[in-house]
């Protein structure tokens, strides 16, 4: 319906106003995919041992190229592993009873030609001749303690999932923007789950 | 709405600019609200975009359809938008030039290669320290070669001391440790050898790298194969760990973290370059929308009062004096707002009291009108061509004409057909081709009805100009007022004469008989004759005389009134019974009401009015041989009043030709005999009962006078109450 009148034509005003707006905005190039990374998780399994669950993970890191350049450029590279305890709920939300996340620090020494594995929860670290022992470092996980067994309810239902996250966190500030908005900065792989058994 | 919205949207892109360089300062932050700061500047920029957009439209729509005040708005925003983003389009395009400039300046080759060169040099004296850690580990490994398990700690530990180790382990194939030595102050257990480590030295070939400590600093890692183990069948390995001087270890630290760095800056250059210019960007696009929408706002705002000024002087051009503009500021638009309000407040004013003003003459024009109307004068307005201006009823009533409805309209036109307007016009003509501005005269117009006399005064109204515009003819119908002083003159003369004239009489009379008795018997016959006939002729005449004298003195007597109700037809025939005993020669024939009322009257003046009416139509057929008179009585309804009319009419000679009213005055006759003081006293009489006479000549000859008296008190008194209103009946009334 047309108004006819100052207040109608102000009204067609910001209609094309909206419409000239929504034209230039499809002409903004949307983010470029290029040589693509990934992680995965390839196995993974709790085990009691004394008491407390503890995660054996198998998981397998390809860096990007891009990732690759930084990281030679002396940009560390974060490796984040989330883990989560899930109780099965009927008629209601899953509840998430435990959260536990590691965070690991992938780097290039110039001096020593190393790159350095670290743990940033623990702060321990080990540096390896190579990407590759470095990456096969990361991607082996041995006896990580997820939850005390006394934690967990005996008649419940649990389960556990993960996932990894591989990102550049520490560019320098006005660098942000950027990595923001480019996919392979960033590393997310799909969560693995599997049964608690109990 | 649109400013609030603008405000908002501005606000929102200030603030999470500010967030932007606040969040760059932190991973953390950043992480948690860059999303969201980047989400918002756009959402900024778009609303801002637009809003812009819909105020160029608006802008674009008011310029062709001319809307007042759009041209001087679209020079304004011209003119602030010129103002605003010529510096910001300069700002921005320098600080790109300056900013990438000067991130390319940070790196040379020069700083590049004596990195590269101190990296290799920081290496190659590490280098030295681990070829000779490695070959101290080598020489260990040679003279342990046939040392058993037990000389083999012992000898561990005096290696470690001599060499200044930290850490020398042997383990066996299967990395049990066999032996260890620890410098306890710096580890507390033995380090876990390395797989890479492990696999080289299986090969047979010594290792050594250079493993960068957790809290920064270096240490050697050597490693070489040993005797072969007997158990497992593998070779034995020794580890040992050395430091690297502190002095050492924090300069290579500081050589590689300053490498490290510059490459890291070199690597980042670009997407740092592209980084701040994408923030400058969206700063300027943020500024230079901001700006330009602050271009539109500020000039609506300026526009806006004038526009304003526009609308109101329109209103004020088609009359509206009401309109009130909004005092926008204190400024000079501000002064010209108030001197508007000001102007329109005392336009409302003046238009207010010219309204009142016009009501307080209209009032006065109605009072005027209904004094007029009342009036028993006439008045008639002319314009200078004698078009009828105004007239009140009294005119109409005089002249004959109704003058009010005839208003607008040419006075010698509404003349024609109306005798005594056409009289008077003749009359005011010729005063108004003389060019007479104000007059004064007595005029008598002569109608169907009788003579009239109108005093009538007459002035000019005055134009601006100096010019006439027009007449005001005021008139009286002086008639009766004339009528009255002629009576009133005739009673006075009435009264004189017989005063004067009757009391010598007496004398002259008696003085006639006494010279008649005296000389009479003794003078000779023929003397005695003459004496005789004189002295009977000075009695006689002086016998008619005071028969004359005594008809005076009965016009200008005014006895007191007898009122009592009688049968009037019953007078009627006593009074002309007595006439037909007299005299047979004339045919008296009496046509007589019987619906008739009695009437309250003096019985013996009317008598009187009859004798006088019928001796005057005997008198007047006197020597005619058809001689007839009728006498006809009748009941009437007059506008609520009865009245009884007695109307005598004969066939002789009829009044005279001349004013019929005259015949009323005293010695107006048309007969040879008679005191000429009969019609004069009747009309005396029949006004005296506040009747009404009338005197006419018959179409066929002979005359007719009617005379109407109310018959009861209460018609008395409607008859003399409406006497004032109707100019026909006070004229006959007088």
């Amino acid at each position: 319906m047309s108004v006819p009148g100052a207040q109608g034509s102000s009204i067609g005003g910001y209609r094309l106003a909206v419409l000239v707006t929504l034209l230039c905005l499809s002409w903004l190039p949307l983010a470029a995919q290029e040589d693509e990374g990934s992680v995965a998780i390839r196995s993974a399994s709790a085990d009691l041992v004394d008491g407390v669950y503890r995660v054996e993970a198998r998981l397998q890191y390809v860096l990007s190229d891009n990732a690759l350049d930084a990281l030679d450029s002396g940009v560390p590279i974060n490796v984040e592993l989330e883990l989560q305890v899930i109780k099965a709920r009927r008629f209601w939300l899953d509840d998430v009873t435990a959260e536990l996340e590691v965070n690991y620090q992938l780097l290039f020494n110039a001096l020593s030609r190393r790159y350095v594995v670290r743990n940033l929860n623990t702060g321990e670290q080990d540096s390896f001749a190579t990407l590759y022992s470095a990456l096969n470092n990361l991607g082996r996980i041995t006896s990580l303690p997820v939850i005390d067994a006394a934690l967990l309810e005996d008649d419940g239902t649990y389960r556990i999932r993960m996932r990894a996250i591989v990102d550049v966190k520490d560019f320098p500030a006005a660098l942000r923007l950027i990595a923001f908005w480019r996919d392979d900065w960033r590393l997310t792989s799909d969560w693995y789950e599997w049964q608690l058994a109990p | 709405m649109t400013v609030l919205l603008a405000g908002i949207g501005l606000l929102l892109a200030l603030t999470t600019l500010l967030l932007l360089a606040q969040t760059s300062q932190s991973s953390e932050q950043f992480d948690r609200l860059s999303g969201i700061t980047l989400l918002v500047n756009a959402v900024g920029i778009v609303v801002l975009f637009i809003l812009l957009v819909g105020n160029l439209a608006r802008l674009v729509q008011d310029l062709r359809r001319h809307v007042p005040g759009a041209k001087l708005k679209g020079r304004m925003v011209a003119m602030f938008i010129g103002l605003a983003v010529l510096p910001l389009l300069l700002v921005y395009y320098f600080s790109a030039q300056f900013l990438n400039r000067g991130i390319d300046s940070w790196f040379t080759e020069d700083v590049e290669q004596g990195l590269e060169d101190a990296l290799e040099l920081s290496r190659a004296a590490l280098g030295i320290q681990m070829r000779t850690n490695l070959n101290l580990t080598l020489r260990f490994a040679d003279a342990a070669e046939t040392m058993s398990e037990p000389a083999l700690v012992s000898e561990l530990v005096r290696m470690r001391r001599e060499t200044g180790a930290v850490e020398v382990t042997v383990f066996a194939s299967n990395s049990r440790i066999v032996a260890t030595s620890l410098d306890r102050s710096r580890v507390s257990v033995p380090t876990t050898p390395t797989d890479e480590m492990l696999l080289q030295v299986a090969q047979g070939r010594p290792y050594v790298s250079l493993d960068p400590l957790e809290g920064g600093g270096y240490q050697v890692r050597t490693a070489a194969p040993m005797q072969a183990d007997v158990r497992s069948g593998g070779r034995y390995v020794v580890q040992a760990l050395y430091p690297v001087t502190q002095r050492l270890a924090a300069m290579a630290d500081s050589v590689g973290d300053s490498y490290t760095n510059y490459k890291r800056q070199l690597y980042l250059r670009e997407p740092l370059k592209r980084t701040l210019t994408l923030t400058l960007t969206v700063v300027l696009l943020v500024s230079l929308l901001a700006s330009i929408y602050g271009a539109f706002f500020f000039s609506r705002r300026l526009v806006a009062p004038i526009q304003q000024l526009v609308a109101g002087t329109r209103a004020v051009a088609a009359g509206d004096f009401d309109t009130q503009l909004p005092q926008p500021s204190r400024d000079e638009i501000g002064f010209l707002v108030s001197s508007f309000n000001d102007m329109t407040r005392r336009l409302a004013a003046a238009r207010e009291e010219a309204r009142d003003s016009q009501a307080q003459v209209e009032a006065e024009r109605a009072n005027l009108e209904v004094i007029l109307a009342r009036l028993s004068t006439g008045v008639v307005s002319l314009e200078p061509d004698l078009r009828i201006r105004t007239a009140n009823q009294a005119a109409g009533a005089i002249l004959g004409v109704d003058l009010e409805s005839r208003i607008g309209e040419l006075l010698p036109e509404v003349a024609k057909g109306h005798p005594l307007l056409e009289q008077f016009v003749d009359v005011a003509r010729v005063h108004v081709l003389a060019g007479e501005n104000e007059w004064r005269e007595q005029i008598i117009l002569r109608g169907d009805v009788g003579r009239r006399v109108l005093t009538c005064a007459c002035t000019n109204l005055p134009a601006e100009d100096g010019h006439t515009s027009g007449f005001v003819v005021v008139f009286d119908d002086i008639t009766a007022l004339l009528q009255a002083q002629r009576d009133a003159a005739w009673g006075e003369v009435a009264r004189r004469l017989a005063h004067e004239i009757k009391n010598p009489l007496t004398p002259i009379q008696l003085s006639a008989e006494r010279l008649r008795q005296k000389y009479l018997r003794g003078m000779a016959p023929n003397e005695a004759q003459v004496l005789d006939r004189a002295t009977h002729t000075i009695v006689q005449q002086v016998e008619a005389m005071k028969e004359m004298v005594n008809a005076f003195s009965e016009y200008a007597r005014t006895p007191d009134m007898d009122m009592t109700r009688f049968d009037l037809n019953r007078l009627v025939r006593e009074v002309i019974e007595l006439y037909r005993a007299q005299d047979t020669t004339v045919d008296l024939t009496l046509d007589l009401d019987n619906e008739l009322p009695p009437v309250d009257a003096d019985a013996g003046r009317v008598r009187q009015i009859l004798h006088n009416l019928v001796r005057n139509a005997v008198e007047a057929l006197e020597g005619q041989e058809d001689g007839a008179i009728d006498i006809i009585t009748r009941a009437e309804q007059h506008s609520g009043a009865t009245l009884a009319t007695i109307t005598v009419e004969d066939n002789g000679p009829g009044f005279q030709a001349g004013p019929v009213e005259q015949i009323f005055d005293p010695y107006v006759t048309s007969k040879p005999k008679g005191t000429g003081l009969g019609l004069a006293i009747v009309k005396k009489l029949v006004e005296e009962h506040a009747g009404s006479i009338y005197a006419e000549n018959r179409r066929g000859g002979g005359a007719r006078i009617r005379i109407s008296l109310p018959v009861d008190e209460a018609s008395r008194e409607i008859i003399v109450s409406a006497l004032p209103r109707r100019g026909e009946q006070r004229r006959e009334r007088a």
